[in-house]
């Protein structure tokens, strides 16, 4: 049973008249995962033990009652950033390689509280830290569309399994682009809510004012149903706001005739991949064609986001990642004679060079005399971006953009260079720092096949009116033109 | 901004973290090339403008009343209890 070609839906259709169970399925999954994965690496650790315990319990809950959740015996893939209470969490890094939490993230249990099951945890950039997969501690994961090639970051493992069958569904973590731009590489939707919406309890922090958690899926459909089970107001989360869930899945088959559509001018630039513009282009075409009023905008402020984002979100890390110093949990490292010794020789050792390099950065942006010059600064240039689309959103309901400025690139094209990965995220990037929702829905395939992303950003909050273009969009063939 | 070995030793002592002999040249490189990529936005006028820490503040934060919770953390071979074994913290006499 290829899961390639079966949506949430689909295969809750298949379970209701008994034509497969979930067991039977779980099982064929682990089968598949045994005969490709070895090649793609798109999981890290797999629960097949749980798995196939909670297939038993969600066939028997099948057969017995009718009102039960289209979530029911889902296979889901989760990115290992993300806690289950006594599921090894790796977070990518040889740091955490053997660590198992205590507890488990809030998103995935509201996804187990409807029976989804989980597969597995997937393989990312190390702490959620890379544009392509290649910073994990661990190995590069493939892109199904072409083995040679990324599959974007650092979400990439979780991208993956849905582009390739390996689940039908996953769940990612979006920084700067980590869920949207990897949905891009491979062909697959994936969306960041706003911040706020999905609580980050359970999220290993990366940069707190930037992450979110977000879904990858086949479908817009599957997007705005996993979106309202995971959505709403946690208190165990500081930052997650108390605004009520949406019902997305209802409200997606509204009409979007008169959606004013901003295209952004300073988006559209040299650096954009010929293929790559000509196909989000005739997406927006499309979109004209199905009924939105498109208009040009300006974000005066972009050409200054990524140097704004890689001074906010390294800052926030190398406090977050301080607590990596082996006294309490995870790897430690104690040939020292002092507990100095052991902070540096674990750290030294735990982490990868990209986590270095950001802590590096943010500690020097943090550092006494570069302070204002930094990171205040770029909290000052951050108000500037985020004004930008206050502005933009008084004119138009929704900007479209390219997703990334190219297809998936090949393994190991950008490593020998930080800076060239880093503007990478140039599209992606503007929506963490303002707060702001986007989607990535595919858009066609550029002239090597590989798959191109068309970006859409709402205002904060506004996630039903992305979800319900992306959707007509998608219902008028824009996924495959 | 250049960045230099020295500069990166200072940096890399705050932050806990040991950089090998060899990476240093490499890596002081990199933090160059990518501080002056950020020197770009020196040339903003930011005068008049509050930073943004965080979108959407919660502005009041829910409370909740002071329970503890008791959970079995995951452990290490150095716990005992509720108590971490670690080297000696102060080195100098």
């Amino acid at each position: 049973m290829n899961l390639k070609n079966l949506s949430i839906d689909g295969l809750a259709a298949l379970y209701r008249k008994r034509e497969v169970t979930v067991t039977e399925i779980v099982n064929g999954l682990y089968q598949e995962i045994e005969e490709i994965d070895g090649a793609l690496h798109v999981y890290l650790t797999n629960c097949r033990e749980s798995a196939l315990a909670d297939a038993q319990k969600v066939d028997k809950i099948l057969q017995t009652e009718d009102d039960v959740s289209p979530l029911a015996g889902i296979p889901v893939a989760i990115k290992d950033n993300m806690a289950i209470s006594g599921i090894r969490m790796t977070c990518g890094s040889r740091i955490l390689e053997n660590y198992k939490p205590p507890y488990t993230a809030t998103a995935v249990e509201r996804l187990k509280k409807m029976g989804a099951i989980i597969i597995g945890k997937t393989n990312l950039d190390e702490f959620a830290m890379g544009s392509s997969t290649e910073n994990s501690g661990f190995f590069p994961t493939r892109n199904p569309k072409d083995q040679d090639r990324v599959p974007g970051g650092s979400s990439g493992g979780s991208a993956a399994s849905v582009a390739a069958g390996l689940s039908v569904v996953a769940l990612g973590s979006d920084t700067g682009g980590s869920i949207r731009q990897p949905a891009s590489f491979c062909g697959v939707v994936g969306m960041k809510p706003t911040y706020g919406r999905v609580s980050r309890y359970g999220l290993v922090a990366f940069a707190s004012s930037l992450d979110q958690i977000g879904p990858f899926s086949k479908t817009v459909r599957e997007t705005a149903r996993l979106l309202e089970i995971i959505s709403g107001f946690d208190p165990y989360d500081s930052t997650s706001v108390n605004v009520p869930t949406d019902d997305w899945l209802s409200s997606i088959d509204g009409g979007v005739s008169g959606a004013r559509i901003g295209i952004p001018k300073e988006y559209f630039v040299k650096g954009l991949d010929p293929d790559v513009k000509d196909k989000v282009e005739r997406g927006i075409q499309l979109l004209e064609d199905i009924g939105c009023r498109i208009e040009e905008v300006s974000l005066p402020h972009t050409e200054f986001a990524i140097a704004t984002y890689y001074l906010i979100a390294t800052a926030e890390a190398s406090s977050n990642l301080a607590r990596y110093d082996g006294v309490r949990f995870g790897l430690r490292v104690s040939e020292g004679n002092s507990l100095q010794e052991m902070y540096r020789q674990t750290r030294m050792t735990g982490f990868g060079e990209e986590v270095k390099r950001r802590i590096l950065l943010g500690t020097y942006a943090l550092s006494a005399g570069y302070y204002d010059a930094y990171y205040l600064k770029a909290q000052k240039v951050r108000t500037l971006i985020l004004r930008d689309f206050q502005e933009a959103f008084k004119k138009v309901d929704l900007i479209v953009t390219p997703t990334a400025p190219t297809t998936a690139f090949k393994i190991g094209e950008k490593t020998g260079n930080p800076l060239s990965m880093y503007l990478s995220d140039i599209f992606t990037i503007t929506c963490n720092l303002a707060g702001l929702p986007g989607i990535s829905v595919p858009c066609g395939k550029d002239s090597f096949g590989m798959p191109v992303g068309m970006q859409l950003i709402g205002n904060h909050f506004r996630e039903d009116q992305i979800l319900q273009t992306a959707h007509k969009f998608e219902e008028a063939g824009g996924f495959e033109q | 901004m250049k960045i230099s070995t020295t500069d990166l030793k200072q940096v890399a002592q705050l932050a806990n973290l040991e950089v090998a002999e060899h990476e240093r040249q490499q890596l002081a490189e990199q933090l160059s090339q990518i501080v002056n990529y950020v020197e770009q936005l020196k040339g903003l006028d930011t005068d008049n403008v509050e930073p943004t820490a965080q979108v959407q503040i919660n502005t009041t934060p829910p409370k909740r009343k002071d329970n503890v919770e008791e959970r079995t953390g995951s452990s290490n071979t150095h716990n005992k209890g509720s108590l971490f074994k670690v080297p000696r913290v102060i080195t100098e006499r």
